[in-house]
């Protein structure tokens, strides 16, 4: 086991960020610009989400394995948490295939943009849901004289 | 054998004297190309008098191909240039893309040494085998664009195959000394002033052509190669984004970890991205693909400004380095500008990288009132500020004003300004960094301390290895777990990335972008196929290494110490948020990690023995004999 307790635990981290992504109008309007619909595929533990944004707003569906899926993006919960605080070197993860991303790339490039401001808004979440124990930023303070 | 074209060519500018000299074997089995071949032949021409001006008749040049150079593979369309650098006093070099490499070898010629100094505007026409040194005199004073336009439409009917040209623009012919050496418009040997080398030989361009082609040994297993990695590059999302946006396809992936420098290296964030990022770039100034000769990966484009201010015709898209260089260090989000300040350097022939750093530079000295609108000549040199960015280019790209103060690079500059200046420099052996920031990958620290040209994210692997593009699995420093922000481990790594990747970039001349899927297995058995030579990854490891201390060496003959393995202050200041906060190179550490394993002396210097031992016993006698060995 990773550091997530459970499959449901990971689940209602992780989708509800992408649902509070959703929300967020500054990053919802380029995600649904972009009409893709990415199935994430975690493991360690075992998930499957659907993010789609092919419709009027984001729709985040956990264990959808029906759905086609314009791109798939396989990786393990751990390295899906780390990415979100910004902490995973994305050319080094698809290149070790620690990543593996699968559809039209361009198009997910493209999204990297859209999804930044994410990136501070992941630890304010965790703290702001409960999730203080899953927050790894550890802010660095300049030192005293 | 397969490969070579097997000749290289040697051309007296002063006498007009032309050789032409079968490549020794052995000497390739030694050297296998590119720089390798380069810069011992530099090396054996300079050693009975090291001190040589740059810009002297007496300061050899050497243009030279690899083995793959011509071959239909993704990644190997590149060739080499090499000789002391007039912008650093070190030996310098560049790495080009393109199509001259390949026309040089049609016409049966894997390289150029070039000596002397011609009386007049000149350049050398190759068809074959009719090599001559031809009057330049109409195209001096023409820009890259043009003169290579109107040379390829006056020599056309002059051989069977229209050739290529490979010129200097302005700027070498006036020896700006980052100036540069342009091949079609784009394909850059941009960095160390190579350029301006030219211009002193009074050498406006080279023009070649050819009727052969590049033959392998063995063309039935390099098809096989072929053909496995047709889906390694299907898979690689690193080339799909190449494909997609080019280069500055970085920007938003370098973004995130703290990678791109902002305002000369003060800030790590900064939403001008969104504005000069690739998706902005292929709405607003994208304008088609190119590529360099036999590559799919097409990772060349081009743009076009239809108006406004910095209004350009579809030419060269600027690449990565540049859009950073003129656009985040100066906290400029005019793409438009970013575009047309491009266009100059490419026209002129200037090096992007020097040319925007210098300004971003400028920009701080100004800031902080150490120049001033009477220095700048009434512009308003302020960050951001496009239209004085664009305007401050072309004042350097002729000389003009405070432009030619600034014409001297950034280090030189800041002599001339004088108080602080030195405090807002970003050079290492009078190179300004590349637009990677060691403190988001602490081995890029070590690998600009101590590469043989200055500040440098191509003089070695690492970028591509610590940055992740690269992944070489038969190499176990090559593909060990890293930790982020951490100093540890990154000597071992530069001294693998330099070794193998003087195999890779610098004598095989693979591209290190178009090349990068490749693992060590591929790389070695196309070169082996291509020659018919039968190298082991570890004799290739092994030339590799003789190769980076025939480079290191060439610089300390130069004069290059320890102190000139440091980086400046600006890059080693801490960081107070953003990605890369709290994080700092441990230079001390890593600079003495390395000079053990590279058995350095304490003055930066490799020891007699291991020169000898790598095969350069001449170059030992020079360093620590200070004779001609």
């Amino acid at each position: 086991m990773g550091m997530f307790e459970s499959a449901e635990k990971f689940e209602e981290i992780l989708a509800g960020f992408f649902r509070h992504m959703g929300a967020t109008k500054s990053i919802a309007d380029k995600l649904l610009a972009s009409k893709l619909i990415i199935r994430f595929n975690y493991t360690d533990p075992d998930l499957v989400i659907v993010v789609d944004c092919s419709g009027d707003q984001i729709d985040v569906r956990p264990h959808d394995t029906e759905t086609k899926a314009i791109v798939e993006m396989s990786m393990s919960a751990e390295v899906a948490h780390r990415f979100w605080f910004g902490k995973v070197n994305l050319t080094s993860a698809l290149t070790r295939k620690e990543m593996v991303a699968k559809g039209p790339i361009p198009k997910v490039l493209k999204l990297l943009p859209a999804v930044q401001p994410a990136y501070a808004m992941y630890p304010q979440y965790l703290d702001a849901n409960g999730y203080e124990k899953y927050n790894i930023t550890r802010a660095y303070r300049p030192p005293t004289a | 054998m397969g490969g070579y074209a097997g000749q290289l060519l040697y051309i007296d500018l002063t006498s007009g004297l032309i050789e032409k000299k079968p490549l020794d074997m052995d000497f390739a089995r030694k050297y296998i190309g590119g720089l390798g071949f380069g810069a011992r032949i530099y090396l054996d021409l300079i050693k009975d008098n090291p001190d040589v001006d740059p810009l002297s008749p007496e300061n050899p040049f050497v243009l030279m191909t690899g083995p793959l150079t011509g071959l239909k593979m993704d990644g190997v369309a590149r060739w080499t240039v090499g000789t002391r650098s007039p912008q650093t006093g070190f030996w310098g070099d560049a790495n080009v893309g393109g199509f001259f490499g390949t026309y040089l070898k049609f016409a049966g010629y894997d390289g150029l040494v070039i000596t002397g100094q011609a009386a007049k505007p000149s350049y050398i026409f190759i068809n074959d085998d009719i090599v001559e040194i031809r009057d330049a005199g109409v195209y001096w004073g023409l820009d890259t664009y043009d003169a290579n336009d109107r040379m390829t439409e006056d020599l056309k009917g002059q051989s069977k195959r229209t050739g290529q040209v490979v010129c200097i623009g302005p700027a070498g012919e006036n020896r700006l000394c980052f100036a540069s050496i342009i091949n079609n418009k784009r394909h850059a040997a941009g960095r160390t002033g190579m350029g301006a080398v030219w211009g002193a030989k009074n050498l406006k361009a080279i023009y070649a052509a050819g009727s052969g082609t590049v033959a392998a040994a063995y063309p039935e297993k390099l098809k096989e190669l072929k053909n496995e990695l047709k889906s390694v590059y299907e898979e690689s999302i690193y080339i799909a984004a190449l494909t997609a946006s080019g280069t500055p396809a970085h920007i938003d992936v370098g973004a995130i970890s703290g990678d791109v420098p902002i305002k000369n290296w003060q800030m790590t964030e900064w939403d001008g991205f969104n504005e000069i990022g690739p998706v902005n770039i292929e709405e607003k100034i994208f304008a088609g693909n190119k590529t360099c000769y036999g590559c799919s990966v097409a990772c060349k484009k081009d743009a076009e400004v239809k108006d406004g201010p910095y209004k350009m015709a579809k030419g060269p898209s600027p690449e990565y380095e540049t859009v950073v260089s003129f656009g985040s260090m100066c906290l400029n989000d005019s793409l438009e500008s970013i575009a047309r300040a491009n266009e100059i350097c490419n026209r002129y022939g200037m090096d992007t990288i020097t040319c925007g750093a210098t300004i971003a530079f400028a920009i701080e000295c100004f800031e902080n009132g150490l120049i001033t609108e009477t220095d700048t000549d009434g512009l308003q040199l302020t960050w951001g500020n496009s239209e004085a960015i664009v305007a401050m280019t072309e004042k350097i790209a002729k000389k003009e004003g405070f432009g030619a103060v600034l014409a001297e690079g950034s280090a030189k500059a800041a002599a001339k300004i004088g108080k602080n200046a030195a405090d807002y420099l970003t050079t290492v052996k009078g190179l300004e960094a590349p637009m990677h920031d060691p403190r988001s990958a602490h081995g890029y620290a070590l690998a600009y301390g101590v590469s043989p040209r200055g500040a440098c994210h191509e003089a070695s692997l690492n970028f591509n290895v610590e940055g992740g593009a690269m992944f070489v699995p038969e190499i176990e420093t090559l593909s060990m777990v890293l930790e982020d922000h951490s100093s540890e481990n990154r000597a071992e790594l530069n001294v693998a990335c330099q070794d193998y990747g003087m195999f890779f970039s610098s004598c095989a001349v693979y591209c290190n972008l178009g090349a990068v899927p490749l693992n060590a297995t591929q790389a070695v058995d196309m070169v082996n196929f291509a020659t018919g030579f039968d190298f082991t990854l570890e004799e290739v490891i092994d030339i590799g290494r003789r190769v980076w201390y025939l480079k290191r060496g060439l610089s300390n003959l130069f004069g290059a110490r320890a102190d000139d393995d440091r980086l400046p202050k600006r890059l080693m200041t801490r960081m107070e948020d953003g990605p890369t906060a709290g994080s700092l190179p441990d230079m001390d550490k890593m600079l003495a990690e390395f000079y053990a394993l590279r058995e350095f002396d304490d003055n930066g210097v490799p020891k007699k023995a291991i020169l000898e031992k790598v095969g350069l016993a001449d170059l030992a006698a020079l360093l620590h004999d200070g004779k001609n060995g």
